[in-house]
């Protein structure tokens, strides 16, 4: 018994416990009178019911119920062996006994205990409670490692998208930066094209009259490219020559792609931001802000001055069409800034005009149809110019700032307040104007205008190598003051040809100062069609003078200024000027001034009447012998 | 340059807006533009206002004129003459306006017109001086039409 009961032990782990349990129960002699062996060893018989119930299966089965104890039996498929042959039907081990018999249930032998398995219903019901309770963690468990894969990838992708996002914002960084570069490149030609028109210009004047004037400024600018062909267009034309037409079309061609394209790329910074308002992108958000503001000093003082319009040119091609840019509370050009035109204005500048042209009627209201408010900063510590400057600033619709001397000046500027234009005062305490313009240069590129009486031309070369753009002499004039604006404030005129209650005015808003000025207006355009895209070219001129060293000597005597001691309305004189070349319409005009944003008609105006001021006397003496 | 200030002293077409006529004193069109920013015609009041504050500010560098002849700082009086005549061209008073510029020009050791360089500090102090006499007189006659033009005198 003890041999087998250790090679039960073997095998017991793989047996039922319950039938283990009762083999081993079998096992003990001392239950012999209860419960023990059948004779032949192939079944087991409870001898008395009473006392196994109640002494033996606690022990071993932990409860005391035969008919549980029956009932387990059965599900094994132990089953009750009867004696139904007999004829008392009597057991033969008592008529209380209880056999019970299973084929591999058999005394001496542990090993077939493993064969004994619970009944049908039974393997199937472990089973079934097994799948109950593993199905539910079963699929627990794929939900959360599903959960916690899924959680991994977004990770990822969060992570890739970033990479991609930053990389993009990069992108368009250099994207933008590439188009500053470009635009830049393109101002430097359109600076070179209108410097070979003035060249062009006066090669073809000196070859028709030859006139004194002519004669010294051709000695100091030495004509660059002079075309043979137009010497032999007729003295009634003023076109330049063909290829330099060619050249500036081309040109304004490729600015009015330019600026599109970059108005997209705007669109696209600006639509990505907003996008991405959760994600924080400053790259591409300062970098497009930025650009308004500071891109002028990157780009070299040689550009500073045509850079800034046309990047305000921008401004006003986007702003028209509804777009709301990011924002900048600190930036000027988004202080009352309206995108459409006072309906109240259009009334007032007929109104206007015919004051003028009158005569010198009451006409505090001249609205030179800005498409928002210019922001003028008026340094100036005499407070009667102050009070009169500032007052006709008003009444030309300007938003006024002003400041006591240059130190407040450059200081105002230094703490981040933008203006379109500076009217700088020369001598003043504390700090001049010339060297608050040096200062001011050092961070900034808005216009800055010479508001002196000092006018003679060694202070106003000064004036122009310290980075002021233009002199505006003293005492100042409303006309000359409004003509400054115009001047350099191109970029803020409303657009004639995008709106409609426009339309017919065009022309005479933008210079209300005399009929002669609207006359030439509607006339430049002819006078030289291809000069379309160089109109701030003078501008630009005046403020690269200084730099470049070549250039001075040829600005000197084309100045204004250099005319100014023999007549004191100089800033008036070229507006008798007659027009030079009978009306010719040029039907392509209108198709580039579109795609330029139309601004041409305005600054057409403002070129010729540069124009005119760089040829000096000599323009003036040789228009008047002329017939039409 | 002192011919530059011709076209100022043409005569207007004066007829056209009622003025009366200032004179030489008072360049018209010059004036003209500060009388169109009023808003009443009647009133006149930025324009009186402008003029008033002008006087005091004339009034104020004359004192500090007499101060610096005094204390021979002739930087200060060229300073002075150039704050002063700033304002007067602005307002069109030619006479004061070329007083001043004069005085500018002799306190920065130059001559009448600002060309010629002058060393010595004495002669240039007793120019000023001399000019200043016009100066004055100028500037009262100015201020007496102006006064009279706006009825407070």
């Amino acid at each position: 018994m003890d041999g087998s009961q250790a090679a039960g032990a073997a095998g017991a782990n793989s047996s039922s416990d319950f039938v283990r349990k009762l083999y081993k129960m079998l096992e003990d002699p001392s239950y012999s009178q209860v419960v023990r062996w059948g004779d032949e060893g192939d079944s087991f018989v409870v001898l008395e019911n009473e006392r196994f119930t109640k002494s033996i299966l606690p022990k071993h089965f932990k409860h005391s119920n035969f008919a549980s104890f029956v009932r387990q039996l059965n599900k094994y498929d132990f089953h009750k062996v009867r004696h139904n042959n007999e004829d008392t039907g009597q057991s033969p081990y008592g008529p209380g006994a209880w056999e019970f018999k299973h084929p591999e249930f058999k005394a001496n032998n542990k090993d077939s205990l493993d064969n004994i398995r619970r009944k049908a219903p039974a393997p199937r019901k472990p089973n079934q409670q097994g799948g109950e309770e593993a199905l539910p963690t079963q699929q627990m468990d794929l939900v959360n490692s599903q959960l916690i894969a899924t959680q991994q990838q977004l990770e990822q992708l969060q992570l890739r998208y970033n990479e991609i996002h930053m990389s993009q914002s990069m992108l368009m960084q250099e994207l933008i930066g590439v188009q500053k570069t470009v635009l830049n490149h393109e101002h430097v030609m359109q600076n070179v094209m209108s410097y070979l028109h003035t060249v062009d210009a006066r090669q073809r004047r000196d070859s028709r009259i030859g006139g004194p004037f002519a004669d010294a400024s051709e000695n100091q600018a030495p004509p660059v490219s002079v075309d043979p062909g137009q010497q032999q267009i007729s003295p009634l034309e003023d076109e330049p020559a063909s290829p330099l037409q060619n050249a500036s079309k081309l040109l304004s061609d490729l600015n009015a792609d330019a600026q599109l394209n970059y108005k997209n790329l705007e669109n696209m910074t600006e639509l990505h931001n907003r996008a991405n308002g959760t994600l924080t992108t400053p790259p591409p958000d300062s970098a497009s802000r930025n650009g308004h503001q500071r891109a002028p000093t990157s780009a070299g003082s040689s550009t500073t001055m045509s850079y800034a319009k046309l990047h305000a040119d921008r401004d006003t091609l986007v702003y028209p069409v509804g777009q709301t840019q990011g924002i900048d509370p600190m930036y000027s050009e988004h202080i009352n800034n309206i995108p459409y035109p006072m309906p109240s204005k259009d009334q007032e500048i007929p109104e206007a005009r015919r004051s003028t042209v009158d005569g010198r009627k009451k006409s505090t209201q001249v609205d030179p149809g800005w498409i928002r408010d210019p922001q003028i900063l008026l340094v100036e510590d005499d407070p009667t110019c102050r009070r009169i400057g500032s007052k006709f600033l008003y009444s030309f619709q300007c938003a006024i700032d002003s400041a006591f001397d240059g130190l407040e000046a450059v200081n105002k500027m230094n703490a981040g307040s933008k203006y379109d234009m500076v009217l700088m005062d020369i001598i003043m305490p504390n700090l001049d104007g010339v060297s608050a313009c040096h200062l001011i240069r050092q961070f900034d590129s808005t216009p800055i205008i010479a508001m002196t009486s000092n006018i003679r031309s060694d202070d106003i070369s000064m004036y122009f190598q310290h980075g002021m753009n233009d002199v505006l002499p003293k005492p100042f004039t409303k006309e000359g003051l409004l003509g400054m604006l115009e001047k350099h404030l191109g970029h803020l005129k409303k657009i004639p040809n995008g709106l409609d209650s426009m339309g017919p005015h065009s022309a005479q808003s933008i210079t209300q100062t005399s009929a002669a000025q609207s006359l030439k207006d509607a006339n430049s355009p002819n006078q030289s069609p291809s000069t379309i895209s160089n109109w701030h070219s003078p501008g630009t001129f005046q403020g690269i003078s200084p730099t470049t060293a070549g250039a001075n000597p040829f600005m000197q005597p084309m100045h204004p200024a250099a005319g100014y001691p023999m007549d004191q309305s100089q800033l008036q004189f070229q507006q008798p000027h007659t027009p030079l070349a009978a009306p010719r319409q040029q039907p392509h005009r209108r198709q580039i001034s579109d795609m330029s944003g139309g601004d041409e008609l305005n600054n057409e105006a403002k070129r010729q009447r540069l124009f005119a001021q760089q040829n000096g006397m000599a323009m003036s003496q040789m228009q008047r012998p002329r017939p039409g | 340059m002192a011919s530059r200030h011709d076209s100022q002293e043409t005569p207007s077409d004066a007829g056209s807006t009622g003025l009366p006529d200032f004179g030489d004193n008072i360049d018209l069109l010059t004036f003209e533009q500060i009388l169109e920013m009023d808003d009443d015609e009647d009133e006149r009041e930025f324009s009186r206002s402008i003029v008033f504050g002008f006087f005091e500010q004339a009034e104020a560098t004359f004192m500090k004129m007499d101060a610096s002849l005094e204390s021979k700082d002739v930087a200060q009086l060229s300073s002075l003459g150039h704050f002063l005549k700033g304002s007067s061209a602005t307002l069109g008073l030619t006479k004061v306006k070329d007083a001043c510029e004069k005085i500018q020009h002799y306190g920065a050791f130059k001559d009448e017109t600002g060309t010629t360089e002058v060393l010595d500090k004495e002669l240039c102090l007793e120019r000023i001086k001399k000019t200043m006499v016009p100066l004055k007189q100028d500037y009262a006659e100015a201020e007496i039409i102006l006064k009279r033009y706006y009825g407070t005198s």
